[in-house]
């Protein structure tokens, strides 16, 4: 019973919301567009940099988003300029290759005094201003089932900005999706040639879709570390890759795919951990090795999705995005 | 094929290497006075002169590189996948060494039952280089050539390594544990020739790294085999055509590129004195840069990539904090893209 709780309280935490925003952010890349953005953590650390330092140097929370959108809006044009004219997988391995880059040299001692190199920038230095804002009172508030704080880190108030923010977006891609720019990028998707001799600049979609998909990845590192710190590490390439399993789970190039794969995704993170520990004797798998476990137990899900389900639960297998 | 290197690649090499010369200096004058801290800490002995050792460290580097990456390059020319599980089997390599040869007790997971096994290092040296051959020609037989024969685009098989990865790395951390381990206890003894310093281990590392790439060339080069995996790799339908068997060709190139990367595992085990579960992950994206650079494909292009990116990694250290090194290298692929999608060896045609 205690699982069932521990479940649902998973489903609605702020991480879960952040996971969604990113996922939907990769959903406008590879969903709709067939780009291979294997860079979405650097994205989110970008944007997590921009909020987080702003806000530490006394700027307001609105100047910290929108300095957290350009950073994020900027690197993605500097990615998309050389690759979006190559073959598919030179952006992927440019993506990642980047984001590498963006959480090497955050966590590099040189910048230490902007970046707090690899122990990051703690939750307290620039949480305060967004926590103020809140209309929950300063203490553990219950609602049904679940107990949140009111306003500190994981929270009822960040609860609720992340799923508005989820919605938002939802509703951002569904109309998008829904208009002649959208079909264009499907049609990007599908056949890049064809678009091309309709005399559309293939480039200059590639790349809004890019810069679009890559702020609302901002966008969900800043309600992640709004959730915990800014720590760069938390950031790597496991976090791209988590979202990639999501989005394929829910389903790419479909309007609730993203948000239902974050729900599905760590429900059953936390599903096998709870399975694990309760029926696994720890001399068998210590607490230790739970967390490699179910992990590698993500990663053959990601495998087994592509080979089988490529579709995801939601998708259509008509509307399938890959293609070379 | 083409297999002389001309005086245009060494040039373009070059430019490439002053470019992220300009590069680092530029990073650097922006990170400010921090950049002048990393002078002091790294201590050099005297007589030995610091710009020659940091070059030298980056061809050794380089040449365990190229190891590693000239099968990455293989499984691409072959098979046109970019395989992001390549890491993890340079990982696999120097765990499985780890795993015969350490005097402390081990276990298998899930059998909770521990013992030492304890071989004496080049006798584990090679079973791990044998187990992680075979791991190659497991992957190809149940999953690859699987993926193959039902049509699955490159992107999705891509993806599906991008899932081996991650299933790889976080298994490898759960039979190792998250902690640094060492091969061998030994301590290294140094000579100073010239103006360097030389370990004798790393002196031996060279050495079988050099003949092993030889022996790679070889085999490439002058045999039947070599010359089928070069035909498959330039038109595997043309290939096919022609009487090879183009399945039974990527077998072998799985099982070498395995093998090889164990290999260089291991030696950067030794070269680093000690290991992790995720030391080829961290590798990774300095081999796609080094294969990148001379070229997607091309196994002498992956050779040529791995020194650059070795040299620069170790030579940046001189102006830049070591924790810089390796966005230094990933900032030179970037930068290669740009310029020369199709790297220092490759040919046009293959970018589109």
């Amino acid at each position: 019973m205690d699982l069932l709780f521990d479940l649902l309280r998973e489903a609605i935490a702020p991480t879960t919301a952040a996971f969604a925003l990113a996922a939907i952010g990769l959903n406008f890349h590879f969903g709709l567009t067939g780009l291979l953005n294997m860079g979405q953590a650097g994205f989110m650390l970008l944007g997590m940099y921009g909020y987080a330092i702003t806000v530490r140097e006394g700027g307001p929370i609105w100047l910290g988003i929108i300095v957290a959108i350009a950073c994020a809006a900027v690197f993605g044009v500097i990615l998309g300029w050389p690759t979006l004219k190559l073959r598919g997988d030179y952006l992927a391995i440019v993506t990642i290759a980047a984001a590498e880059m963006i959480r090497y040299l955050g966590r590099s001692q040189n910048l230490n005094d902007l970046t707090g190199a690899s122990t990051g920038i703690r939750g307290n230095d620039f949480k305060g201003s967004f926590e103020e804002l809140s209309p929950f009172p300063d203490s553990m508030v219950t609602i049904g089932p679940f107990t949140f704080h009111g306003t500190r880190s994981t929270s009822w108030w960040l609860v609720l900005v992340g799923w508005t923010l989820v919605g938002l977006m939802v509703l951002l891609y569904w109309r998008l999706s829904k208009s002649p720019w959208g079909r264009v990028l499907k049609g990007i998707r599908e056949d890049e040639d064809a678009v091309r001799s309709l005399g559309k600049n293939v480039y200059s979609y590639k790349m809004q879709a890019l810069v679009i998909g890559g702020v609302i990845g901002a966008l969900a590192g800043i309600v992640w570390s709004l959730g915990a710190s800014v720590q760069p590490d938390s950031m790597g390439r496991p976090t791209t890759f988590w979202v990639w399993t999501l989005l394929l789970l829910g389903g790419a190039a479909t309007v609730f795919g993203p948000v239902l794969g974050s729900i599905l995704f760590w429900c059953s993170l936390v599903l096998v951990k709870g399975l694990a520990s309760a029926f696994i004797p720890t001399t068998v798998l210590s607490s230790q090795q739970l967390e490699p476990f179910s992990l590698a137990l993500v990663g053959v899900t990601l495998m087994c999705l592509v080979i089988f389900r490529p579709q995801g639960v939601l998708g259509d297998k008509k509307e399938l995005a890959f293609n070379d | 094929m083409r297999a002389r290197i001309d005086r245009r690649v060494l040039l373009r090499a070059a430019l490439v290497l002053v470019v992220a010369a300009i590069a680092i200096t530029v990073v650097l004058t922006l990170a400010g006075p921090a950049g002048a801290t990393a002078e002091v800490d790294v201590t050099s002995e005297p007589g030995t002169n610091r710009v020659a050792q940091n070059f030298f460290n980056g061809v050794v580097f380089g040449l365990l590189l190229a190891l590693a990456s000239v099968g990455l390059s293989l499984i691409y020319g072959t098979t046109g996948l970019s395989n992001f599980a390549h890491g993890e089997q340079v990982s696999l390599g120097a765990m499985l060494a780890y795993f015969l040869a350490t005097q402390q007790p081990v276990s298998i997971p899930l059998i909770p039952v521990e013992f030492t096994i304890g071989l004496p290092l080049w006798l584990a040296a090679i079973i791990a280089i044998v187990l992680a051959g075979g791991s190659g020609w497991l992957q190809d037989r149940f999953l690859w050539s699987k993926l193959r024969k039902r049509r699955v685009g490159v992107v999705q098989q891509m993806i599906v390594s991008i899932g081996l990865s991650l299933a790889l790395l976080n298994f490898l951390q759960w039979w190792i544990g998250p902690d640094r381990v060492r091969l061998s206890r030994a301590i290294e003894e140094r000579h100073q020739i010239g103006p360097i310093q030389l370990g004798s281990i790393t002196a031996m590392s060279i050495v079988i790294s050099v003949v092993v790439l030889l022996g790679v060339g070889y085999f490439l080069m002058r045999t039947r085999l070599g010359r089928a995996t070069r035909a498959v790799s330039d038109n595997p339908a043309l290939a096919a055509a022609s009487g090879i068997k183009v399945d039974a060709i990527i077998r072998l190139v799985w099982v070498m590129a395995a093998s090889l990367a164990a290999l260089g595992g291991i030696l950067m085990a030794l070269y680093d004195s000690g290991t992790k579960f995720d030391v080829g992950a961290r590798l990774l994206l300095l081999m796609f840069a080094a294969v990148t650079l001379g070229g997607l494909g091309q196994p002498f292009g992956a050779l040529v990539g791995s020194l650059v990116i070795g040299i620069v990694v170790e030579t940046s250290t001189l102006w830049l904090g070591p924790d810089l090194k390796y966005a230094t290298a990933l900032g030179i692929l970037i930068l290669v893209l740009l310029v020369r999608p199709q790297g220092i060896l490759g040919r046009a045609e293959r970018v589109g």
